[in-house]
């Protein structure tokens, strides 16, 4: 507005000189403009950042490869401290080559990223191998079995090592580990009170034509290869594992049952939650019966609701569809339900 | 300012973080969730399928994926990978028998590509057991010192009574905080 005035007075005043001024006034202003884009083009051009550009990228990006598969290729004929040390080096180096690449993803083409990626994977690939060849994984042992033989055979003469033992007892052998456990039997009865196996973790495995029956609450039980049994348990307090089970009647009272590779077996259950099988074929449920003389009390220690039994409601991860019924369990007919048991 | 600063921005600005808990079977994944959320844990069934938690905590909007961990489901645990900034995994303490088992899975989820970015958290649950190993004994067991390629941390709880579960999941925010939201 100012500036229309200006000029439209400057007009008048001037007269005719005023072609000659309009057309001075026309090239300032042309001046001006083109400055103007050019200073807004220089800030343009400031703003973006160098490191955004894929050949930026791509030589970093290189430079840093070379540098890791020499690394890698050093390790080859070196020593066990060196190797470890350099293979640090390069693992640490290779994440940030990925963290890198990360970055960058933003504005690299869908080529260069998968050409990136490639290359990357195959550094790992091969730092992966270089370290499976140098140092080779130390396996993981129980090694409680060692420690025992070794106080068996020299016992401690102070009291330190002792005592140095004792910490160590940690991790020891499974089937030592699982307080109450009975394995490799055949044609046995085998009966537990509730002394023996409270608040215990139980385990059977590899019976054959066995009675078990467990007075008393458990805090897991686990059952593998079991063949042809009858096995009777008190209320256990979280999960019942089954695995590798068959031609086998159960009656257990749990909070979780998870039934695996399993075939015609019964489950007199009393479950809280809901049973699952996974693998299995001709599993029959009907609700738990079997009572003896401290079934309440144990129903208390577990901590099981006894007015909460879901026996029927069972969900087999190999049967999916909804709707369906799975072919892999069925609910036993009344009639052919087991109503005495024998202690 | 670049366009990655600028979409960290914005992360940032929404605070989110997706989370994905995994484990072997009766490891306690489904109770911790819902323990960490206050909800009844006496009735869980084993999980068919998954559970999704959105929760806020510190601050943090957190996404948390509990994906079954029966042999059946293992093979869909990749479906869930995709962005996942915290990877939580729990293991059964008392589980001895099946040690092995759960090494091999863990160690071949941190091959996984998808899961390269994520930070490790895992539970040893079930420390309220009388048989349960130490947090010690599990961080061997797995061989975790072995684990070079994540932030991990080993935490004993019990999902059960609650212990620890709050200092696991701080942990698990202040590290994925630490590397996703840059600070002002």
């Amino acid at each position: 507005m100012e500036a229309m005035a200006e000029h439209s007075q400057e007009t008048r005043v001037t007269g005719e000189s005023g072609a000659d001024k309009i057309q001075e006034r026309l090239q300032r202003r042309h001046q001006a403009r083109a400055e103007d884009a050019e200073r807004k083009k220089e800030a343009k051009e400031s703003r973006s950042v160098a490191e955004e550009k894929s050949e930026y990228f791509s030589s970093t990006f290189n430079a840093e490869r070379a540098s890791i598969e020499e690394l890698l290729s050093s390790c080859s004929g070196a020593d066990r401290a060196v190797v470890t040390q350099t293979l640090e080096e390069a693992t640490v180096k290779t994440l940030q080559l990925q963290k890198f690449l990360n970055d960058s993803m933003l504005f690299l083409t869908q080529y260069e990223l998968r050409r990136a990626q490639d290359a990357l994977q195959k550094l790992l690939t091969s730092s992966a191998d270089i370290r499976e060849e140098a140092l080779p994984k130390k396996k993981f042992a129980f090694r409680a079995r060692s420690k025992a033989t070794d106080k068996v055979s020299a016992p401690p003469v102070t009291d330190t090592p002792a005592v140095t033992d004792s910490t160590k007892v940690d991790v020891v052998a499974p089937a030592e580990s699982v307080q109450c456990c009975f394995s490799n039997m055949d044609n046995v009865c085998v009966i537990k009170t509730a002394e023996e196996i409270h608040k215990q973790d139980v385990l059977l495995t590899h019976l054959t034509n066995c009675k078990v029956r467990l007075f008393g609450s458990p805090s897991t039980l686990h059952m593998t290869h079991i063949d042809n049994c009858e096995i009777l348990c008190g209320p256990v307090s979280s999960s019942v594992f089954v695995d590798h089970c068959r031609n086998s009647t159960l009656a257990i009272p749990c909070q979780q049952l998870r039934t695996h590779n399993t075939t015609d077996t019964q489950v007199y259950l009393h479950i809280t939650s809901r049973a699952i099988v996974e693998d299995c074929r001709g599993v029959g449920f009907a609700p738990f019966t079997f009572s003896y003389p401290t079934l309440d009390e144990d129903f208390i220690v577990s901590g099981l609701d006894r007015d909460r039994n879901n026996w029927s409601q069972v969900d087999d991860f190999n049967w999916l569809a909804a709707g369906t019924p799975s072919p892999n369990w069925t609910v036993i007919p009344e009639a052919d339900r087991k109503t005495n048991w024998e202690l | 300012m670049g366009l990655l600063t600028i979409l960290k921005k914005m992360k940032q600005k929404e605070r989110e973080m997706r989370l994905l808990m995994l484990g072997l079977d009766n490891a306690g994944k489904t109770t911790i969730l819902k323990k960490f959320n206050g909800e009844d844990v006496s009735t869980i069934s084993p999980t068919l399928g998954f559970n999704i938690k959105t929760l806020e905590h510190k601050g943090f909007k957190l996404n948390i994926w509990d994906v079954g961990g029966q042999k059946s489901l293992r093979s869909y645990w990749r479906n869930y990978f995709e962005s996942t900034d915290g990877l939580v995994w729990v293991v059964d303490s008392a589980d001895r028998l099946r040690l092995e088992d759960c090494r091999k899975e863990l160690s071949s989820l941190l091959l996984e590509e998808r899961l390269a970015g994520a930070t490790l958290l895992v539970f040893a649950n079930k420390q309220d057991l009388p048989g349960a190993l130490s947090k010690e004994a599990i961080q061997e067991a797995l061989a975790l010192d072995d684990i070079k390629s994540h932030h991990w941390c080993i935490i004993g709880c019990s999902a059960v009574t609650g212990k620890n579960l709050l200092a696991g999941v701080d942990w698990l925010l202040d590290d994925i905080a630490a590397r996703i939201f840059t600070t002002d």
